[in-house]
Protein backbone atom coordinates (compact mmCIF):
# COMPACT_ATOMS: atom_id res chain seq x y z
CA UNK A 1 0.00 0.00 0.00
CA UNK A 2 0.77 3.50 -0.72
CA UNK A 3 2.35 5.40 2.22
CA UNK A 4 3.11 8.80 2.79
CA UNK A 5 4.74 10.55 5.90
CA UNK A 6 2.90 13.79 6.65
CA UNK A 7 4.61 16.13 10.11
CA UNK A 8 2.10 18.33 12.39
CA UNK A 9 4.09 21.25 12.76
CA UNK A 10 3.56 24.31 14.74
CA UNK A 11 3.77 26.19 17.84
CA UNK A 12 3.40 24.52 21.42
CA UNK A 13 -0.14 24.31 22.46
CA UNK A 14 -1.87 24.93 19.08
CA UNK A 15 -3.24 21.23 18.98
CA UNK A 16 -1.08 19.47 16.56
CA UNK A 17 -2.16 16.09 18.82
CA UNK A 18 -5.28 16.92 19.47
CA UNK A 19 -6.02 17.31 15.63
CA UNK A 20 -4.23 13.71 15.33
CA UNK A 21 -6.34 12.00 18.35
CA UNK A 22 -9.70 13.92 16.44
CA UNK A 23 -8.09 12.57 13.15
CA UNK A 24 -7.08 9.42 13.48
CA UNK A 25 -9.38 8.05 16.85
CA UNK A 26 -12.30 10.41 16.35
CA UNK A 27 -11.78 11.46 19.57
CA UNK A 28 -11.13 15.08 21.55
CA UNK A 29 -9.50 15.73 24.80
CA UNK A 30 -9.97 18.70 26.99
CA UNK A 31 -6.11 17.72 28.75
CA UNK A 32 -3.28 19.43 27.52
CA UNK A 33 -0.47 16.86 27.51
CA UNK A 34 2.92 18.45 25.82
CA UNK A 35 4.71 16.38 23.36
CA UNK A 36 8.28 15.59 23.38
CA UNK A 37 9.68 14.20 20.33
CA UNK A 38 7.94 12.77 18.19
CA UNK A 39 4.46 11.04 18.19
CA UNK A 40 3.99 8.47 15.26
CA UNK A 41 0.47 7.51 14.42
CA UNK A 42 -0.99 5.94 11.27
CA UNK A 43 -4.46 6.79 9.51
CA UNK A 44 -5.71 4.79 5.92
CA UNK A 45 -7.33 6.85 3.63
CA UNK A 46 -9.71 6.12 0.73
CA UNK A 47 -9.33 8.35 -1.95
CA UNK A 48 -11.18 8.21 -4.85
CA UNK A 49 -8.35 6.40 -7.21
CA UNK A 50 -6.25 4.99 -4.34
CA UNK A 51 -5.91 3.92 -0.99
CA UNK A 52 -2.91 5.85 1.24
CA UNK A 53 -1.06 4.68 4.44
CA UNK A 54 -0.52 8.05 6.43
CA UNK A 55 2.31 8.18 8.58
CA UNK A 56 1.61 11.13 10.69
CA UNK A 57 4.22 12.41 12.39
CA UNK A 58 3.44 14.87 15.48
CA UNK A 59 6.31 16.74 16.10
CA UNK A 60 6.98 18.33 19.49
CA UNK A 61 5.73 22.15 19.47
CA UNK A 62 8.35 25.10 18.83
CA UNK A 63 8.63 27.52 21.40
CA UNK A 64 11.66 30.13 22.29
CA UNK A 65 13.85 27.44 23.61
CA UNK A 66 13.23 24.48 21.65
CA UNK A 67 13.40 24.10 17.83
CA UNK A 68 12.04 21.68 15.77
CA UNK A 69 15.07 19.01 14.73
CA UNK A 70 14.74 18.83 10.84
CA UNK A 71 15.82 15.14 11.06
CA UNK A 72 12.06 14.63 12.15
CA UNK A 73 10.93 15.67 8.34
CA UNK A 74 13.15 13.83 6.44
CA UNK A 75 11.29 11.76 3.69
CA UNK A 76 7.99 14.13 4.27
CA UNK A 77 5.51 13.82 1.62
CA UNK A 78 3.53 16.77 3.02
CA UNK A 79 3.23 18.69 6.08
CA UNK A 80 0.58 20.14 8.20
CA UNK A 81 1.26 23.75 10.10
CA UNK A 82 -0.62 24.27 12.73
CA UNK A 83 -1.56 27.87 14.41
CA UNK A 84 -3.74 28.46 17.48
CA UNK A 85 -6.60 31.02 15.94
CA UNK A 86 -6.93 32.34 19.60
CA UNK A 87 -3.27 33.36 19.90
CA UNK A 88 -1.65 35.45 16.98
CA UNK A 89 2.00 34.69 17.52
CA UNK A 90 1.40 31.50 16.69
CA UNK A 91 0.43 32.29 13.15
CA UNK A 92 4.32 34.03 13.08
CA UNK A 93 5.85 30.66 14.44
CA UNK A 94 3.85 28.99 11.62
CA UNK A 95 4.88 31.32 8.85
CA UNK A 96 8.32 31.00 10.55
CA UNK A 97 8.04 27.34 10.02
CA UNK A 98 6.89 26.49 6.99
CA UNK A 99 9.82 29.13 5.92
CA UNK A 100 12.48 27.57 7.31
CA UNK A 101 10.84 23.98 5.68
CA UNK A 102 10.63 25.87 2.28
CA UNK A 103 14.46 26.36 2.41
CA UNK A 104 15.23 23.23 3.95
CA UNK A 105 13.43 20.79 1.83
CA UNK A 106 12.25 22.57 -0.96
CA UNK A 107 8.33 22.71 -1.99
CA UNK A 108 6.51 20.10 -0.78
CA UNK A 109 2.56 20.27 0.11
CA UNK A 110 1.33 21.51 3.26
CA UNK A 111 -2.23 23.41 4.67
CA UNK A 112 -2.29 26.37 7.13
CA UNK A 113 -4.95 24.90 9.92
CA UNK A 114 -5.62 27.75 12.00
CA UNK A 115 -7.06 25.68 14.75
CA UNK A 116 -9.51 26.16 17.81
CA UNK A 117 -12.53 27.40 15.36
CA UNK A 118 -14.70 26.79 17.85
CA UNK A 119 -13.19 29.76 20.22
CA UNK A 120 -14.51 32.15 18.19
CA UNK A 121 -15.13 34.62 21.25
CA UNK A 122 -11.30 34.59 21.55
CA UNK A 123 -10.72 34.01 17.71
CA UNK A 124 -7.93 36.67 17.23
CA UNK A 125 -6.32 36.50 13.80
CA UNK A 126 -8.52 38.29 11.14
CA UNK A 127 -9.60 36.58 7.86
CA UNK A 128 -8.20 39.45 5.79
CA UNK A 129 -4.91 38.25 7.25
CA UNK A 130 -5.65 34.50 6.04
CA UNK A 131 -7.21 35.64 2.57
CA UNK A 132 -3.91 37.32 1.93
CA UNK A 133 -2.06 34.01 2.52
CA UNK A 134 -4.51 32.31 0.49
CA UNK A 135 -3.86 34.87 -1.95
CA UNK A 136 -0.08 33.77 -1.95
CA UNK A 137 -1.72 30.44 -3.06
CA UNK A 138 -1.55 28.95 0.27
CA UNK A 139 -4.05 26.03 1.58
CA UNK A 140 -5.25 27.90 4.33
CA UNK A 141 -7.98 25.93 6.40
CA UNK A 142 -9.97 27.03 9.99
CA UNK A 143 -10.21 23.62 12.19
CA UNK A 144 -11.67 22.91 15.41
CA UNK A 145 -10.08 19.39 17.05
CA UNK A 146 -12.91 20.00 19.71
CA UNK A 147 -15.66 19.68 17.26
CA UNK A 148 -13.92 18.20 14.51
CA UNK A 149 -14.65 21.18 11.87
CA UNK A 150 -12.46 20.81 8.87
CA UNK A 151 -10.20 18.19 10.19
CA UNK A 152 -11.14 15.13 8.14
CA UNK A 153 -11.08 17.40 4.91
CA UNK A 154 -7.93 19.20 5.64
CA UNK A 155 -6.08 15.69 5.66
CA UNK A 156 -7.95 14.05 2.69
CA UNK A 157 -6.97 17.18 0.62
CA UNK A 158 -3.66 16.87 1.78
CA UNK A 159 -3.51 13.06 0.98
CA UNK A 160 -5.19 14.15 -2.45
CA UNK A 161 -2.25 16.60 -3.00
CA UNK A 162 1.07 14.10 -1.45
CA UNK A 163 0.00 11.41 -4.43
CA UNK A 164 -0.73 13.40 -7.44
CA UNK B 1 40.19 8.68 22.06
CA UNK B 2 40.85 5.69 23.81
CA UNK B 3 38.96 2.28 22.73
CA UNK B 4 37.59 0.73 26.02
CA UNK B 5 38.65 -2.47 26.82
CA UNK B 6 36.28 -4.87 25.45
CA UNK B 7 35.34 -6.21 28.86
CA UNK B 8 34.66 -2.68 29.87
CA UNK B 9 32.10 -2.62 26.96
CA UNK B 10 30.50 -5.84 27.31
CA UNK B 11 29.77 -5.04 30.85
CA UNK B 12 28.34 -1.20 29.38
CA UNK B 13 26.60 -3.62 26.92
CA UNK B 14 25.40 -6.07 28.86
CA UNK B 15 23.65 -3.30 31.64
CA UNK B 16 22.42 -1.23 28.59
CA UNK B 17 20.48 -4.42 27.71
CA UNK B 18 19.45 -4.48 31.31
CA UNK B 19 18.02 -0.92 32.15
CA UNK B 20 16.70 -0.28 28.43
CA UNK B 21 14.63 -2.18 26.26
CA UNK B 22 16.69 -2.38 22.97
CA UNK B 23 15.26 -3.67 19.52
CA UNK B 24 17.41 -4.37 16.80
CA UNK B 25 16.08 -4.62 12.70
CA UNK B 26 18.48 -5.37 10.08
CA UNK B 27 17.88 -4.33 6.24
CA UNK B 28 19.69 -4.74 3.31
CA UNK B 29 19.94 -2.30 0.62
CA UNK B 30 17.00 -3.37 -1.57
CA UNK B 31 15.16 -2.13 2.05
CA UNK B 32 14.21 -5.59 3.05
CA UNK B 33 14.09 -6.99 6.50
CA UNK B 34 16.62 -9.42 6.78
CA UNK B 35 17.24 -9.55 10.82
CA UNK B 36 15.42 -8.44 13.84
CA UNK B 37 16.06 -9.04 17.45
CA UNK B 38 15.99 -7.53 21.14
CA UNK B 39 12.87 -6.63 22.83
CA UNK B 40 10.97 -6.51 19.25
CA UNK B 41 7.67 -7.05 21.09
CA UNK B 42 7.94 -4.12 23.38
CA UNK B 43 7.72 -1.61 20.74
CA UNK B 44 4.76 -3.77 19.01
CA UNK B 45 7.06 -5.18 16.27
CA UNK B 46 6.31 -8.88 17.02
CA UNK B 47 5.24 -10.97 14.04
CA UNK B 48 7.56 -9.26 11.25
CA UNK B 49 8.56 -10.81 8.12
CA UNK B 50 11.82 -11.76 6.76
CA UNK B 51 12.37 -10.83 3.52
CA UNK B 52 9.69 -8.27 3.03
CA UNK B 53 9.67 -4.61 2.71
CA UNK B 54 11.03 -3.22 6.10
CA UNK B 55 8.90 0.22 5.65
CA UNK B 56 5.78 -1.85 4.92
CA UNK B 57 5.91 -3.51 8.30
CA UNK B 58 7.72 -0.97 10.15
CA UNK B 59 5.80 2.35 9.32
CA UNK B 60 7.78 4.62 11.17
CA UNK B 61 10.96 3.57 8.81
CA UNK B 62 8.72 5.41 6.10
CA UNK B 63 11.10 8.16 4.62
CA UNK B 64 13.78 7.43 6.39
CA UNK B 65 15.81 5.24 4.61
CA UNK B 66 18.17 4.73 3.69
CA UNK B 67 20.05 6.60 6.00
CA UNK B 68 21.91 9.62 4.99
CA UNK B 69 25.08 8.70 7.36
CA UNK B 70 26.10 6.66 9.70
CA UNK B 71 25.25 6.79 13.13
CA UNK B 72 22.34 8.99 12.59
CA UNK B 73 19.53 9.24 15.24
CA UNK B 74 15.95 10.23 15.66
CA UNK B 75 15.31 10.80 19.04
CA UNK B 76 12.22 10.07 21.29
CA UNK B 77 9.99 8.74 18.88
CA UNK B 78 6.76 7.65 20.35
CA UNK B 79 5.68 4.43 18.46
CA UNK B 80 3.28 2.26 20.45
CA UNK B 81 1.68 2.53 23.69
CA UNK B 82 3.23 5.73 25.24
CA UNK B 83 6.87 3.89 24.93
CA UNK B 84 9.26 6.23 23.34
CA UNK B 85 12.36 5.10 21.80
CA UNK B 86 15.63 6.48 20.23
CA UNK B 87 16.24 5.26 16.81
CA UNK B 88 19.80 4.75 15.88
CA UNK B 89 20.86 4.38 12.26
CA UNK B 90 24.17 2.44 11.22
CA UNK B 91 25.38 1.31 8.15
CA UNK B 92 27.67 -1.76 7.92
CA UNK B 93 28.66 -2.77 4.40
CA UNK B 94 25.75 -4.22 2.88
CA UNK B 95 23.29 -3.77 5.57
CA UNK B 96 21.60 -0.91 7.56
CA UNK B 97 21.27 -1.45 10.72
CA UNK B 98 18.18 0.23 12.99
CA UNK B 99 18.39 -0.14 16.77
CA UNK B 100 15.46 0.89 18.94
CA UNK B 101 16.58 2.11 22.81
CA UNK B 102 14.17 3.12 24.95
CA UNK B 103 13.65 6.42 26.68
CA UNK B 104 10.15 6.80 27.79
CA UNK B 105 11.75 7.33 31.43
CA UNK B 106 13.81 10.34 29.88
CA UNK B 107 10.84 11.23 27.69
CA UNK B 108 8.56 11.05 31.17
CA UNK B 109 10.71 13.32 32.87
CA UNK B 110 11.31 16.30 29.95
CA UNK B 111 7.91 16.36 29.23
CA UNK B 112 6.97 17.06 33.09
CA UNK B 113 9.82 19.49 33.21
CA UNK B 114 8.45 20.66 29.28
CA UNK B 115 4.50 20.50 30.72
CA UNK B 116 5.61 22.89 33.53
CA UNK B 117 7.43 24.97 31.25
CA UNK B 118 4.46 25.55 28.97
CA UNK B 119 1.64 25.74 31.33
CA UNK B 120 3.34 28.74 32.84
CA UNK B 121 4.21 30.28 29.23
CA UNK B 122 0.86 29.82 28.68
CA UNK B 123 -0.53 30.93 31.83
CA UNK B 124 1.70 34.40 31.24
CA UNK B 125 0.34 34.48 27.65
CA UNK B 126 -3.69 34.51 28.77
CA UNK B 127 -2.08 36.86 32.16
CA UNK B 128 -1.20 39.36 28.77
CA UNK B 129 -4.66 38.98 26.98
CA UNK B 130 -6.29 38.97 29.74
CA UNK B 131 -4.56 42.57 30.47
CA UNK B 132 -4.34 43.43 27.20
CA UNK B 133 -8.11 42.81 27.02
CA UNK B 134 -8.54 45.29 30.74
CA UNK B 135 -6.23 48.15 29.64
CA UNK B 136 -8.49 47.73 25.87
CA UNK B 137 -11.85 48.07 28.67
CA UNK B 138 -10.66 50.53 30.63
CA UNK B 139 -9.41 52.88 27.92
CA UNK B 140 -13.28 52.17 26.59
CA UNK B 141 -14.06 53.01 29.95
CA UNK B 142 -11.78 55.99 29.86
CA UNK B 143 -13.50 57.19 26.79
CA UNK B 144 -17.15 56.65 27.65
CA UNK B 145 -16.45 58.70 30.97
CA UNK B 146 -15.31 61.89 28.84
CA UNK B 147 -18.16 61.32 26.70
CA UNK B 148 -20.30 61.89 29.56
CA UNK B 149 -18.52 64.31 31.15
CA UNK B 150 -18.64 66.14 28.01
CA UNK B 151 -22.36 65.81 27.88
CA UNK B 152 -23.04 66.65 31.48
CA UNK B 153 -20.83 69.72 31.15
CA UNK B 154 -23.32 70.56 28.14
CA UNK B 155 -26.07 70.01 30.01
CA UNK B 156 -24.92 72.34 32.72
CA UNK B 157 -24.37 74.61 30.51
CA UNK B 158 -27.72 73.76 28.64
CA UNK B 159 -29.53 74.39 32.48
CA UNK B 160 -27.36 77.24 32.97
CA UNK B 161 -28.58 79.02 30.11
CA UNK B 162 -32.49 77.77 30.42
CA UNK B 163 -31.98 79.12 34.34
CA UNK B 164 -30.72 82.63 33.15
CA UNK B 165 -33.81 82.41 30.48
CA UNK B 166 -36.34 81.72 33.32
CA UNK B 167 -34.88 84.20 35.27
CA UNK B 168 -35.10 86.70 32.74
CA UNK B 169 -38.45 85.54 32.20
CA UNK B 170 -39.16 85.76 35.61
CA UNK B 171 -38.09 89.66 36.19
CA UNK B 172 -39.66 90.47 32.87
CA UNK B 173 -42.93 89.66 34.71
CA UNK B 174 -42.08 91.08 37.90
CA UNK B 175 -41.57 94.24 36.23
CA UNK B 176 -44.72 94.17 34.77
CA UNK B 177 -46.42 93.85 38.21
CA UNK B 178 -47.56 97.00 39.43
CA UNK B 179 -46.16 99.47 42.33
CA UNK B 180 -47.75 98.76 46.09
CA UNK B 181 -50.15 101.21 46.51
CA UNK B 182 -50.41 103.54 49.83
CA UNK B 183 -53.86 105.87 48.83
CA UNK B 184 -56.73 105.96 48.04
CA UNK B 185 -56.45 102.60 49.83
CA UNK B 186 -53.41 100.21 50.21
CA UNK B 187 -52.43 97.63 48.25
CA UNK B 188 -49.38 95.44 48.45
CA UNK B 189 -48.01 91.80 46.75
CA UNK B 190 -45.47 89.39 47.02
CA UNK B 191 -44.42 87.20 43.89
CA UNK B 192 -41.93 84.66 43.90
CA UNK B 193 -41.62 82.32 40.93
CA UNK B 194 -40.46 78.91 41.56
CA UNK B 195 -37.12 77.38 40.47
CA UNK B 196 -38.60 76.29 36.76
CA UNK B 197 -41.18 79.58 36.60
CA UNK B 198 -44.81 79.45 36.40
CA UNK B 199 -47.26 81.08 34.85
CA UNK B 200 -48.43 83.72 38.00
CA UNK B 201 -49.35 87.47 37.45
CA UNK B 202 -51.28 89.86 39.10
CA UNK B 203 -52.40 93.22 38.80
CA UNK B 204 -54.67 96.14 39.75
CA UNK B 205 -55.29 99.52 37.90
CA UNK B 206 -58.35 102.46 37.79
CA UNK B 207 -60.56 101.23 34.94
CA UNK B 208 -62.50 104.82 35.75
CA UNK B 209 -62.24 107.19 38.52
CA UNK B 210 -65.18 104.68 40.16
CA UNK B 211 -64.11 101.77 39.14
CA UNK B 212 -61.01 99.83 40.39
CA UNK B 213 -59.90 96.50 38.55
CA UNK B 214 -57.95 93.80 40.93
CA UNK B 215 -56.43 90.18 39.29
CA UNK B 216 -54.58 87.25 39.92
CA UNK B 217 -54.36 84.64 37.62
CA UNK B 218 -52.07 81.50 37.23
CA UNK B 219 -51.64 79.24 33.97
CA UNK B 220 -51.25 75.63 34.57
CA UNK B 221 -48.01 74.12 34.04
CA UNK B 222 -43.98 75.76 34.49
CA UNK B 223 -41.60 76.82 32.03
CA UNK B 224 -41.69 79.80 29.31
CA UNK B 225 -44.57 79.05 27.95
CA UNK B 226 -46.80 79.51 30.71
CA UNK B 227 -45.04 82.46 31.56
CA UNK B 228 -45.70 84.44 28.32
CA UNK B 229 -49.17 83.17 28.35
CA UNK B 230 -49.36 85.44 31.79
CA UNK B 231 -47.45 87.91 30.55
CA UNK B 232 -50.42 88.02 27.64
CA UNK B 233 -53.20 88.05 29.73
CA UNK B 234 -52.06 90.31 32.14
CA UNK B 235 -51.28 92.66 29.48
CA UNK B 236 -54.69 92.29 27.70
CA UNK B 237 -56.27 92.89 30.77
CA UNK B 238 -54.23 96.11 31.47
CA UNK B 239 -54.89 97.90 28.17
CA UNK B 240 -58.24 96.64 28.21
CA UNK B 241 -57.47 94.91 24.73
CA UNK B 242 -60.43 93.08 24.72
CA UNK B 243 -62.81 94.82 21.94
CA UNK B 244 -66.41 95.54 23.24
CA UNK B 245 -66.05 93.67 26.73
CA UNK B 246 -66.95 96.21 29.63
CA UNK B 247 -64.03 95.45 31.98
CA UNK B 248 -65.87 96.78 35.12
CA UNK B 249 -68.25 93.16 34.74
CA UNK B 250 -66.18 90.38 35.72
CA UNK B 251 -68.49 88.05 34.20
CA UNK B 252 -68.18 89.45 30.94
CA UNK B 253 -64.07 89.63 31.04
CA UNK B 254 -63.78 85.82 32.32
CA UNK B 255 -66.26 84.99 29.19
CA UNK B 256 -64.92 87.03 26.72
CA UNK B 257 -60.96 85.95 27.99
CA UNK B 258 -62.30 81.98 27.86
CA UNK B 259 -63.45 82.66 24.68
CA UNK B 260 -59.80 84.53 23.38
CA UNK B 261 -57.75 81.57 24.85
CA UNK B 262 -59.18 78.18 24.19
CA UNK B 263 -56.55 75.80 25.17
CA UNK B 264 -56.81 74.15 21.66
CA UNK B 265 -55.51 77.20 20.03
CA UNK B 266 -53.04 78.19 23.09
CA UNK B 267 -50.78 74.91 23.09
CA UNK B 268 -52.96 73.31 25.10
CA UNK B 269 -52.41 75.70 28.21
CA UNK B 270 -54.95 76.89 30.64
CA UNK B 271 -55.05 79.16 33.29
CA UNK B 272 -57.35 80.35 36.60
CA UNK B 273 -57.95 84.18 37.39
CA UNK B 274 -59.85 85.81 39.82
CA UNK B 275 -61.37 88.97 38.57
CA UNK B 276 -62.59 91.74 40.80
CA UNK B 277 -63.57 95.17 40.44
CA UNK B 278 -64.03 97.77 43.67
CA UNK B 279 -65.93 100.86 43.86
CA UNK B 280 -64.55 102.79 47.04
CA UNK B 281 -67.84 105.31 46.86
CA UNK B 282 -70.11 102.06 46.92
CA UNK B 283 -67.41 100.02 49.37
CA UNK B 284 -68.49 96.97 46.95
CA UNK B 285 -66.29 94.68 45.30
CA UNK B 286 -67.77 92.68 42.39
CA UNK B 287 -65.80 89.78 41.14
CA UNK B 288 -65.93 86.50 39.71
CA UNK B 289 -63.49 83.36 39.14
CA UNK B 290 -62.38 80.88 36.53
CA UNK B 291 -61.00 77.84 38.68
CA UNK B 292 -58.95 79.86 41.05
CA UNK B 293 -58.70 79.76 44.64
CA UNK B 294 -61.12 81.82 46.51
CA UNK B 295 -60.21 85.34 47.89
CA UNK B 296 -60.64 85.78 51.44
CA UNK B 297 -62.02 89.14 52.81
CA UNK B 298 -61.18 89.39 56.27
CA UNK B 299 -62.89 92.18 58.78
CA UNK B 300 -61.17 94.76 60.42
CA UNK B 301 -60.98 92.73 63.76
CA UNK B 302 -60.79 89.37 62.09
CA UNK B 303 -63.77 87.64 63.55
CA UNK B 304 -65.06 87.21 60.07
CA UNK B 305 -63.60 85.84 57.10
CA UNK B 306 -65.51 85.85 53.92
CA UNK B 307 -64.55 83.39 50.67
CA UNK B 308 -65.05 84.93 47.69
CA UNK B 309 -65.37 82.29 45.61
CA UNK B 310 -67.90 81.23 42.43
CA UNK B 311 -68.23 78.27 40.66
CA UNK B 312 -66.19 78.12 36.87
CA UNK B 313 -64.01 75.95 35.15
CA UNK B 314 -60.76 77.75 34.01
CA UNK B 315 -60.39 79.79 31.29
CA UNK B 316 -59.73 77.72 28.02
CA UNK B 317 -60.68 74.36 29.28
CA UNK B 318 -64.55 74.29 27.88
CA UNK B 319 -65.31 76.95 24.84
CA UNK B 320 -68.84 78.74 25.57
CA UNK B 321 -68.66 79.10 29.39
CA UNK B 322 -70.53 81.99 30.63
CA UNK B 323 -69.07 83.00 34.01
CA UNK B 324 -71.07 84.75 36.73
CA UNK B 325 -70.11 87.71 39.14
CA UNK B 326 -70.78 88.29 42.61
CA UNK B 327 -71.10 91.53 44.30
CA UNK B 328 -69.82 91.61 47.93
CA UNK B 329 -69.75 94.76 50.43
CA UNK B 330 -66.46 95.59 51.79
CA UNK B 331 -66.31 96.95 55.24
CA UNK B 332 -64.29 99.76 56.87
CA UNK B 333 -60.69 98.48 57.61
CA UNK B 334 -61.36 95.09 56.13
CA UNK B 335 -58.66 93.78 53.83
CA UNK B 336 -58.84 91.31 50.91
CA UNK B 337 -56.33 88.58 50.26
CA UNK B 338 -56.32 87.73 46.24
CA UNK B 339 -53.53 84.45 45.95
CA UNK B 340 -52.78 81.83 44.02
CA UNK B 341 -52.40 77.84 44.71
CA UNK B 342 -48.90 78.19 45.43
CA UNK B 343 -49.53 79.79 49.11
CA UNK B 344 -51.17 77.22 50.32
CA UNK B 345 -50.75 74.21 48.61
CA UNK B 346 -47.98 73.42 49.96
CA UNK B 347 -46.28 69.77 51.57
CA UNK B 348 -45.30 69.56 54.98
CA UNK B 349 -42.12 67.78 56.67
CA UNK B 350 -44.40 64.75 57.58
CA UNK B 351 -46.00 64.51 54.00
CA UNK B 352 -49.78 65.58 54.57
CA UNK B 353 -50.40 68.70 51.95
CA UNK B 354 -51.08 72.11 54.08
CA UNK B 355 -54.97 72.97 54.98
CA UNK B 356 -56.37 76.33 53.64
CA UNK B 357 -57.88 76.64 56.65
CA UNK B 358 -54.37 77.15 57.81
CA UNK B 359 -54.31 79.82 55.75
CA UNK B 360 -57.71 81.21 56.56
CA UNK B 361 -56.25 81.02 60.57
CA UNK B 362 -53.03 82.84 59.33
CA UNK B 363 -54.86 85.89 57.73
CA UNK B 364 -57.59 86.01 59.77
CA UNK B 365 -55.36 87.49 62.80
CA UNK B 366 -51.94 87.64 61.64
CA UNK B 367 -48.93 88.40 64.14
CA UNK B 368 -47.37 91.40 62.66
CA UNK B 369 -50.55 93.07 60.52
CA UNK B 370 -47.90 94.70 58.00
CA UNK B 371 -45.62 91.80 57.47
CA UNK B 372 -47.87 89.60 56.95
CA UNK B 373 -47.13 88.61 53.44
CA UNK B 374 -43.59 87.61 54.33
CA UNK B 375 -44.50 86.16 57.79
CA UNK B 376 -46.72 83.75 55.40
CA UNK B 377 -43.51 83.37 53.05
CA UNK B 378 -41.35 82.26 55.44
CA UNK B 379 -43.55 80.00 56.80
CA UNK B 380 -44.06 77.88 53.93
CA UNK B 381 -40.38 78.14 53.17
CA UNK B 382 -39.65 77.06 56.38
CA UNK B 383 -42.20 74.30 56.06
CA UNK B 384 -40.70 73.40 52.50
CA UNK B 385 -37.18 73.41 54.33
CA UNK B 386 -35.82 75.72 50.96
CA UNK B 387 -36.95 76.74 48.12
CA UNK B 388 -40.91 76.35 47.15
CA UNK B 389 -42.12 74.35 44.14
CA UNK B 390 -44.62 76.40 42.72
CA UNK B 391 -45.15 80.29 42.05
CA UNK B 392 -45.84 82.38 45.45
CA UNK B 393 -48.57 85.22 44.63
CA UNK B 394 -50.70 87.04 46.80
CA UNK B 395 -52.28 90.59 46.97
CA UNK B 396 -53.23 92.41 49.89
CA UNK B 397 -55.53 95.21 49.73
CA UNK B 398 -55.90 97.53 52.89
CA UNK B 399 -59.44 98.94 52.46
Amino acid sequence: MLQKKICMLGGFSVGKTTLVKRYVESVFSETYLTTVGVKIDKKVVNLPDRTVNLILWDVAGEDDVATIRMSYLRGMAGYVVVADGTRPATLDVALSLRERVEAEHGHIPFTLLVNKHDLLEQWAISDAELRSLTDEGWSVRTSSARTGEGVEDAFTDLANRTTR
Amino acid sequence: MTALPVSVADSLHASIHRQRELAYLQIDTELRLVGAGGHLEYYGLEGLEIGASACEQVFFLEGLLPPTQSPSFVRSLEIVADRAADLQFYLDGDHIWVVLLDVTAERDESRRMQQRAYDMTLLREKEALLNRRLESANAALRAAQGELERSRLELESAHSRLQADLAEAAHYVRSLLPAPLSEPFRADWRFVPSAALGGDALGYHWIDSEHFALYLLDVCGHGVGPSLMSVAVLHMLRTRSLRGIDFRNPAQVLSSLNDAYQMQSASDLYFTLWYGVYQPRERTLKYGCAGHPPALLVSADGSAVEHLKLAGVPIGLVDGVKYASATVSVPAQSRLYILSDGTFEVQKPDGAMLAFDELVEFVRCPPRADSDLDDWLQHLVQLRGGSLDDDFSIVRFGF
